[in-house]
């Protein structure tokens, strides 16, 4: 069996049945796709077979032979992220970072396709992955900012500057 | 059948960590021989952002910038004891004990930099990486020539240790008196829920949560505004969503995929409006409280006092699922108890009971 993963070629021994999420982490080593409820239920394994998100959980390698499969690790380097990777970085949209590989792999696809900026849309798009901590505010946030295109491809330097849309401070100041 | 609008709020208090020492927190912190800064501390970040928080405090108690400062809090063999993360205790309990460290190696620091400079330590003060004399901008020696000459000159080792522990409080028996406060520090939190109540299917949507947390200094705003968030989620969930165990405390019927619990999905995101009300404790590192677990407190009983506010019925257990408010609704339509039709009314009943004179007396409070 052959797959071309994040532009390399692999050639590999797991068995036809062994699920794509398998293949990736405990053949391949690819570890952004995580093992969640391994039944379809939760998106945190999501890839993209040939452009398309997929819950890697639920696909047989048999029937990918030969497909091209993205991770979050082709999707864009520390000095060159993605726009969706650069939206959830600068909008804090990830808190313990488990459903994060697999809200990513959708966005992305989402924002390739042309998706714009409209929440029932992007609701439409992510709704079926699930965050335990939960940052769904965050998250859709950042899908907007990186749809209308309003983020740097480049992780931004740490800033002591007050962000827009910080939450607002009542009472400032503090005896420290 | 119609969709019916209603508004509920409520609130919360909420101690930070355990009290009674049965809560400490361990640290140390030690500089490397350039300068950077290495600190060794117990607390778990599990996504809220302790890490951060931790690093912030130390780079701050110490005068150097964020990103010369690690933490590891990889293994308990080099990290000291830290009771966990739990009981709302990171920022408050860790923090502290994090930053008695830091203040630690801070005086260190000045020792060593009184040394070089030939200054008395009470002197100096530490800034954005540099140690400088008071009063005497110009005259500085940065953080990592301090680390140097400590490593090479004098052949020691910058570090300081801090722990934070809640004291036992003694408790007189006879009249509860008690040698310290219970508490150090407590959090507050009002949650307003509006809703959306289908009385044909007994679906409740939430539209808006307004909340205002005071967690005391807001050391890192965003952190926060993620905990109240990602509570708010968690809190819908709880108030109309999540049963693990809907035969507690039998496992039958306990969901086992996520189509069978219910946990709250991207759908169920309301509009939500949040504030940060700064009410700094004289205990906290900088003014710091919690937030932690009072996060998804407030929303159940808020979304079920706006159930109320729309259609007029108690749900009185959680979550408020489409079946128990339908029943509710049906209850009020059809009062029966045991088969038999009947009806309690606070405002008839009460009224009718009062007219015999004994239990008038009682309800007057006669």
């Amino acid at each position: 069996m052959n797959l071309t993963v994040n532009g390399v070629e692999a050639r590999l021994v797991s068995p036809p049945l062994a699920s794509l999420l398998h293949v990736l982490r405990e053949e391949l080593g690819v570890t952004s796709p995580k093992a969640g409820c391994q039944q379809g239920g939760c998106g945190a394994c999501t890839v993209l077979v040939d452009g398309e998100p997929r819950r890697s959980c639920l696909v047989p390698l048999a029937t990918i032979e030969g497909a091209r499969v993205t991770t979050v690790e082709g999707l864009g380097r520390p000095d060159d992220l993605a726009p969706v990777q650069a939206a959830f970085h600068e909008g804090y949209a990830a808190q313990c970072g488990f459903c994060t590989s697999g809200m990513l792999i959708a966005a992305h696809a989402y924002v390739e396709r042309g998706g714009t900026d409209e929440r029932g849309a992007i609701l439409e798009a992510l709704g079926g992955h699930i965050c335990r901590c939960t940052g769904y505010a965050k998250i859709v946030a950042a899908v907007s900012a990186a749809a209308r295109g309003d983020v740097a491809t480049q992780a931004v330097e740490a800033s002591y500057e007050p962000v827009p849309g910080e939450p607002e401070v009542l009472v400032k100041g503090s005896p420290a | 059948m119609a969709r019916h609008r209603g508004r509920g709020v409520a609130t919360i208090e909420y101690p930070t960590g355990m009290n009674q020492n049965g809560d400490p927190s361990q640290a140390w912190v030690k500089l490397k021989p350039d300068g950077r800064v290495d600190v060794f501390a117990g607390t778990v970040d599990i996504g809220q952002g302790s890490k951060t928080v931790h690093t912030q405090i130390v780079a701050d108690t110490l005068g150097v910038p964020y990103d010369w400062v690690t933490m590891d809090n990889t293994n308990t063999d080099s990290s000291p004891v830290c009771t966990g993360t739990f009981a709302s205790r990171g920022t408050f309990i860790g923090g502290n004990a994090v930053r008695y460290a830091a203040e630690r190696a801070r005086e260190r620091i000045l020792d060593i930099a009184g040394k070089e400079l030939e200054i008395d330590p009470s002197d100096l003060e530490v800034a954005d990486g540099d140690v400088v004399v008071k009063g005497s901008p110009d005259r500085k020696l940065s953080v990592g020539d301090v680390a140097a000459a400590a490593t090479w000159t004098y052949g020691e080792l910058i570090t300081g240790t801090g722990a934070a522990l809640k004291p036992f409080a003694e408790v007189d028996d006879d009249t509860g008196a008690v040698t310290e406060e219970p508490h150090a520090a407590i959090s507050y939190a009002a949650c307003v829920a509006d809703v959306e109540v289908d009385d044909e299917t007994g679906e409740v949507t939430v539209l808006r949560l307004v909340q205002v947390y005071d967690v005391g200094r807001a050391i890192n705003p965003t952190l926060v505004e993620g905990q109240i968030e990602g509570g708010a989620l968690m809190g819908l969930g709880l108030g109309l969503l999540e049963a693990s165990y809907p035969y507690y405390p039998s496992p039958e019927h306990r969901g086992g995929e996520f189509g069978a619990y219910l946990a709250p999905s991207m759908d169920d995101l309301p509009e939500l409006d949040n504030v940060i009300l700064e009410n700094p404790s004289a205990d906290g590192p900088f003014g710091a409280k919690a937030i932690g677990e009072m996060a998804n407190n407030a929303q159940p009983p808020a979304i079920c006092s706006a159930i109320f506010d729309a259609v007029g019925i108690w749900v009185t257990e959680c979550p408020a699922t489409p079946e128990r408010v339908l029943r509710a609704l049906q209850a009020r339509a059809e009062p029966r108890r045991e088969g038999k039709r009947v009806i309690f009314d606070e405002e008839i009943s009460l009224r009718r009971v009062a007219s015999k004179e004994g239990v008038a007396k009682l309800i007057d409070g006669g």
